[in-house]
C-alpha cells in the first residue's frame, strides 16, 4: 500500500518536472519582455531567499526545543515537513515567474486564448502538482520510516509513552503532528509575508501611480509595478501553495491521529483495522492525486474552446469526479468484511467514501458560493457597483453587507457535512470529509496558480507594450484568474475549517491522555470559567492577527505610496517616459516591509497556544482553539468575500456600467477595491493558517502544558 | 525650429516653443520640476501671422539654451487669444492625458453629425466653458454664438466638442463615458426637453462650469474650432481606431 502512494506522489512531482521543462522550453519572447520577466524573477527570488534565511532560524529553534523537550523523531519529521512545504512554495514562485511571460509569449506568438491558457495552466500545474506530491511524499515517507520501519504504528507501540521529562504521548501522532508543524511553520511567514509584501506593492502602485499621476495598471513608468507583479508571485503563488498544502497535511494527519487514538480509546478493535485506517487517508490522497493529473493532462490536450473559465472548471470537476469513483473502490475493498460498527461507521465499508463526498461536495458548494457573491454576473457584486454611483461611503457599506451575508452560506454547508460525517464515521468521518474536500488539491493548485501567472502575464504585456490585441487575451485570462481565485479562497477556508476541526479533535483526545479511554475526560466543558474566557480570548484573537496585519500592510503601502511619490518628483522623465524608474528600491521596500511586520503575527499564532497553556493549562487552550476558530472562519469568510466583491464591483464598473472608467462610481469603487485588498489578500488567508497552526502547536504541546502549568501549581 | 501653439483647455494662451507637439503635450501635462498632472487640448498653429502677437519677440525668446537644451515654452498671450488666429493658421489638435500621452487629431471636411436627434449636447472649451445643449448642429451652433446680432451676447471665436448622449432609460450599461451621466440627469433631461419644446429656445446651459467632470470619452464626433463664419472640424478617433493608433493613450483616457 505504501508503495502505491509513493508512486502517486513520485508520479504527481515526475509530471510536475515535465511539465516544467514543457513551459521552460517555450519561447521567452522579445529581449524587453525578457528583461520584465527577470526583473520580477529576480525580486521574488530575493524575497523568498531572504524570507526562509528568517524561517530557517526559526525551524532550527523549534526542531531543537522539539528534539529535547518532545523526542528526536518529532524534531526530524518537523524538519522534514518544513523542507517539503519551502521546496513546494520555492517552485511554484520558480515555475510562476518562468511561466508568466511565456504566457505572454504565447499570446504573441499564436493570439489563440485557447492555447495561451494552456501554457498558463501547465504552469499552474506544475505548483499544484508539487503541492501534492511534496505534501504526499513526505508523509508516505515519514509514515515508512518510522511508522512501519521504526514500528511506531504498531499496536504495541499505539499507546502512551513517557519521556524523560515526564511527558506522555502516543509517539505516532507525535511525529506526524509534527510533520504537519514544519508544513504550518512554513504556511504561516509564506501566507502572512506574501500577504503582506503583495498587498503593500499593489496598493502603492495604485495609489501614486493610477490615482495620483493617471497612469494605468502595470504601466511600467510606475516604479512599483514589478513589485506588485513579484508580490503575485510570492503571495498568491508560493503563500497559497503552503496554505492548500498545509491544510491537505493538516487534514490527513488528524484522520490518522484520529485513528490512533480511536484504538487507544475503544479498545477492542483488530490491529489490522487500525492499520487500514491510518493508511486510508493516504490511500484517498493517492487516488486524488491520480485523478487530478488524469483532470490536468485533460485540459492539456483537449481542444481548448473560448470560455478558460468553463475549460478549468472542466479539469476541477474532472479531477473531483474521478477522485469520488476511485475513493469509493478504495473504500469498499479495503473495509469490507470489517467489524466497523465497533468503530462507529454507520454505513459498513462506505462510511469513510461517504464521508469524503461529503468534503467534496461541500466544497463544490462553498466554492459555487463564494463565486455567487464574488462574481459580477450576479446581483451581490452588481449592487456594490450601483451604489457605487452615491459615493465611497455606499460602496464600503454594501460590500460590508454583501461580506457579512456571505457567511451563512458556507458555515451552514460546513455544518451539514460535519453532522452527516460525524453520524456516518464519527470524528474520523469529519477528518475523511476534510481530506475529501482537499483531496483533489494537486488540480484546485493548479487552477489557482494559474490566476497569478495569467495576472504576470497580462502585467508583461502592457510593460513590454505588446499589441493591443495580445494585451486583450493576456486580460482575459487574468480575469478569469479573479474568479478562481474568489473559489479557491471559499475552498481554503472550508478545508481549513474541516481541518482545524479535525485537529481540535485530536487535541481532546491528546488532552484527555490515558485517560481518553474513560471518554469522560474527552468532554469540553464550556461552563469552566477557563474554557469560556480561553474561548472569548480565542475569539477576540483574529481581530488583533488581522488588525496587526493591516497595519503592516498599511506601513509597508504608505513607505512605498512616499518612494513612488519621491521617484516622480525627483525624475520627471520617469513618467514621460524618457527616464526609467527605480524598480529595485520598491522591491527592497516591500520585501522588508513584510520581513519586519510578518514576525510579530507569526509569534502570535504559534505562542499564544502555548503561553495560555503554560499559564492556563488545557482547559483553557481547548477554548482558546474553539472561539479561534469560530472566530476566524467567520472573519475569513467575510474578509474574502467582501474584498472579492469590491474587487470585481471595480471590474464591473471598469467593464462600462454605470458611467465605467474615470466615473466617479469608478473613483468610489477604487476606494472599495482598495479597502478589500488586504482584506482579501492578506488576511483572510492568513487566518486560514492562523486556526491550523494554533490546532497543530497545541496538539503537540497539550501533554506538556496538561502537565505543567502554572494555573495547576498555584491551585493545587 | 520654433512651433506655436494654442492651448484652449484648461487655460487660454499662445506659447511658441522647440519641443514638437507630442513632447510639447507632455512638458505641459507634467511640467520640468513641479510634478505636475494635468490634462490638456491644444492646437498647433502656423505662426507669424498678423500683429496682434509678438512673433519678434517670440523669436528673440524661444532660443535653445546655452546647455543645448532646446526652449519648452515662451507664453506670448495668455487671453483672448483665439479671437486673432485665422481659422486658416491651425493643424492638428492634440488631446493631452494627465500622464503626458498625446493623441493627434487630424482636421477633416465638416459635415452634419450622422447621429443627430435633433439636439445637441457641447461642451464648450474657449474662451468660454459652460455645457449646454442645444437644438442646433455644431456649424449652426458656432454660427449662432458668433454671428446672430439678435443676441446680447456674442464670442469672436469658439471652440467645442459635442457629447456623446446615452440611452437614458438605461444608465447601467453605459459603456466608458466618465462621470458625464452619474448626476443631474433629470436635470440635463428638462434641458434638453426645453430646447426641443420651446422653438425660441436655442441653446440652455446644463452647467456653467463642467471641466472637472469632462474626459476624452464623452466626445461624441469630434471637436470643432469656429471663427466668424468657418468652422474647422476634428473627427474624434473611435474606440478600434485608438487601440490601433495609440492604445497607451486610450488606456490612459479611460477607454480601456
Amino acid at each position: 500500500m505504501v508503495g502505491f502512494i509513493v508512486i502517486a506522489a513520485v508520479a504527481a512531482l515526475a509530471f510536475a518536472v515535465i511539465n516544467y521543462y514543457g513551459v521552460k522550453r517555450k519561447d521567452a519572447g522579445t529581449p524587453e519582455m525578457q528583461q520584465i520577466a527577470a526583473a520580477i524573477q529576480e525580486g521574488a527570488k530575493a524575497f523568498l531567499v531572504l524570507e526562509y534565511s528568517v524561517i530557517l532560524k526559526v525551524v532550527v529553534l523549534i526542531a531543537i526545543l522539539l528534539g529535547v523537550v518532545v523526542s528526536p523523531t518529532s524534531a526530524i519529521a518537523f524538519v522534514f515537513g518544513a523542507v517539503m512545504s519551502a521546496s513546494a512554495g520555492w517552485i511554484g514562485m520558480n515555475i510562476a515567474t518562468i511561466s508568466n511571460v511565456r504566457v505572454s509569449n504565447e499570446a504573441r506568438n499564436t493570439k489563440s486564448l485557447g492555447k495561451t491558457l494552456r501554457v498558463a495552466f501547465r504552469g499552474g500545474s506544475v505548483m499544484g502538482l508539487s503541492v501534492g506530491g511534496f505534501a504526499l511524499l513526505g508523509l508516505a515517507l515519514v509514515y515508512l520510516v518510522f511508522g512501519i520501519l521504526m514500528k511506531q504504528v504498531s499496536p504495541e507501540n499505539l499507546k502512551f509513552h513517557t519521556n524523560w521529562l515526564g511527558i506522555s504521548d502516543i509517539p505516532f501522532t507525535m511525529t506526524i503532528s509534527a510533520y504537519a508543524l514544519g508544513c504550518s511553520i512554513i504556511a504561516m511567514f509564506n501566507r502572512v509575508g506574501g500577504g503582506i509584501y503583495t498587498k503593500a506593492a499593489d496598493m502603492g502602485a495604485d495609489l501614486v501611480g493610477k490615482t495620483e499621476a493617471g497612469i494605468p495598471e502595470d504601466d511600467p513608468r510606475n516604479p512599483a509595478t514589478i513589485a506588485d507583479n513579484v508580490g503575485d508571485n510570492v503571495g498568491d503563488v508560493a503563500g497559497l501553495g503552503s496554505d492548500l498544502l498545509e491544510s491537505y497535511v493538516g487534514a490527513l494527519v488528524s484522520a490518522m491521529i484520529l485513528a490512533a487514538y480511536i484504538y487507544f480509546s475503544r479498545g477492542g478493535i483488530e490491529a489490522s483495522l487500525v492499520a487500514k485506517l491510518i493508511y486510508v487517508p493516504l490511500l484517498v490522497a493517492a487516488a486524488g492525486i491520480l485523478s487530478s493529473m488524469v483532470g490536468i493532462i485533460y485540459l492539456l490536450v483537449k481542444k481548448v474552446s473560448s470560455n478558460p473559465h468553463k475549460e478549468l472548471n472542466a479539469a476541477t470537476f474532472v479531477g473531483a469526479g474521478l477522485t469520488i469513483i476511485s475513493s469509493g473502490f478504495i473504500s469498499y475493498f479495503i473495509f469490507r468484511g470489517e467489524a466497523l460498527q465497533t468503530i462507529g461507521f454507520s454505513l459498513g465499508a462506505f462510511s469513510p467514501w461517504v464521508c469524503a463526498v461529503l468534503g467534496i461536495i461541500s466544497g463544490i458548494f462553498i466554492g459555487q458560493l463564494a463565486e455567487y457573491y464574488t462574481s459580477y454576473d450576479f446581483k451581490p457584486t452588481q449592487r456594490i457597483s450601483a451604489s457605487s454611483v452615491e459615493g465611497p461611503a455606499l460602496t464600503i457599506t454594501e460590500g460590508m453587507s454583501v461580506g457579512m451575508i456571505s457567511v451563512i452560506g458556507p458555515v451552514l454547508i460546513l455544518g451539514i457535512a460535519i453532522i452527516a460525517a460525524n453520524i456516518t464515521a464519527g470524528l474520523y468521518g469529519v477528518a475523511m470529509a476534510a481530506i475529501g474536500m482537499l483531496s483533489f488539491v494537486t488540480v484546485t493548485v493548479s487552477v489557482d496558480t494559474y490566476g497569478p501567472i495569467a495576472d504576470n502575464a497580462g502585467g508583461i504585456s502592457e510593460m513590454a507594450k505588446l499589441h493591443p490585441d495580445v494585451r486583450g487575451i493576456t486580460d482575459e485570462l487574468d480575469a478569469v484568474g479573479n474568479t478562481t481565485a474568489a473559489i479557491g479562497k471559499g475552498f481554503a477556508i472550508g478545508s481549513a475549517t474541516l481541518a482545524a476541526l479535525s485537529l481540535f479533535s485530536s487535541y481532546l483526545y491528546a488532552q484527555a491522555g490515558e485517560n481518553a479511554v474513560h471518554g469522560a475526560d474527552m468532554i469540553l466543558n464550556m461552563v469552566n470559567p477557563l474554557t469560556l474566557v480561553g474561548a472569548l480570548v480565542g475569539g477576540a484573537l483574529p481581530y488583533l492577527f488581522s488588525g496587526i496585519l493591516i497595519k503592516a500592510v498599511a506601513n509597508a503601502a504608505r513607505k512605498m505610496v512616499q518612494e513612488v511619490r519621491r521617484q516622480f518628483k525627483a525624475d520627471p522623465g520617469i513618467i514621460l517616459g524618457t527616464s526609467l524608474p527605480d524598480y529595485k528600491t520598491c522591491i527592497s521596500i516591500s520585501s522588508a516591509g513584510a520581513l519586519a511586520e510578518m514576525k510579530v503575527p507569526a509569534i502570535i499564532a504559534v505562542l499564544t497556544p502555548l503561553l495560555t497553556g503554560f499559564l492556563f493549562g488545557a482547559e483553557f487552550v481547548g477554548g482558546l482553539l474553539i472561539g479561534t476558530t469560530l472566530s476566524s472562519v467567520m472573519l475569513a469568510l467575510y474578509t474574502a468575500n467582501a474584498g472579492g466583491a469590491w474587487d470585481n464591483g471595480k471590474k464591473y464598473v471598469e467593464n462600462g456600467h454605470f458611467g465605467g472608467k474615470g466615473s466617479d462610481a469608478h473613483k468610489a469603487a477604487v476606494v472599495g477595491d482598495t479597502v478589500g485588498d488586504p482584506l482579501k489578500d492578506t488576511v483572510g488567508p492568513s487566518l486560514d493558517i492562523l486556526i491550523k497552526i494554533m490546532a497543530i502547536v497545541s496538539l503537540i504541546a497539550v501533554s506538556i502544558f496538561s502537565k505543567y502549568n502554572l494555573f495547576s501549581l498555584l491551585m493545587n | 525650429m520654433n512651433y506655436y501653439y494654442v492651448i484652449f483647455s484648461p487655460i487660454e494662451a499662445l506659447i511658441a516653443s522647440q519641443l514638437e507637439p507630442k513632447a510639447f503635450g507632455a512638458y505641459m501635462a507634467r511640467g520640468s520640476k513641479k510634478g505636475s498632472a494635468e490634462r490638456l487640448m491644444f492646437a498647433e498653429v502656423a505662426g507669424e501671422f498678423g500683429d496682434d502677437f509678438d512673433w519678434e519677440y517670440a523669436k528673440a525668446k524661444c532660443v535653445t539654451h546655452a546647455s543645448g537644451e532646446v526652449k519648452h515654452s515662451v507664453y506670448l498671450s495668455i487671453y483672448r487669444v483665439i479671437e486673432h488666429i485665422p481659422l486658416k493658421q491651425y493643424r492638428n489638435v492634440y488631446l493631452v492625458n494627465k500622464d503626458g500621452s498625446t493623441l493627434c487629431l487630424e482636421a477633416a471636411p465638416y459635415t452634419t453629425p450622422g447621429n443627430w436627434r435633433g439636439y445637441g449636447l457641447y461642451k464648450e472649451h474657449c474662451p468660454v466653458h459652460p455645457f449646454i445643449v442645444s437644438s442646433l448642429e455644431p456649424k449652426a451652433l458656432s454660427d449662432y454664438i458668433i454671428n446672430d446680432a439678435t443676441k446680447k451676447i456674442t464670442v469672436p471665436a469658439i471652440i467645442f466638442n459635442d457629447v456623446r448622449v446615452i440611452d437614458f432609460n438605461e444608465k447601467e450599461d453605459t459603456g466608458n463615458i466618465g462621470s458625464m451621466f452619474e448626476r443631474d440627469l433629470d436635470h440635463l433631461k428638462d434641458c434638453i426637453a426645453t430646447v426641443q419644446n420651446k422653438k425660441d429656445k436655442i441653446t440652455k446651459t446644463v452647467d456653467r462650469s463642467f471641466d472637472t467632470r469632462f474626459s476624452y470619452q464623452i466626445i461624441d464626433n469630434g471637436i470643432y474650432i469656429a471663427r466668424g463664419k468657418e468652422i474647422i472640424f476634428y473627427p474624434m478617433l473611435s474606440a478600434d481606431q485608438i487601440k490601433e493608433v495609440d492604445y497607451d493613450w486610450g488606456r490612459s483616457a479611460n477607454f480601456f
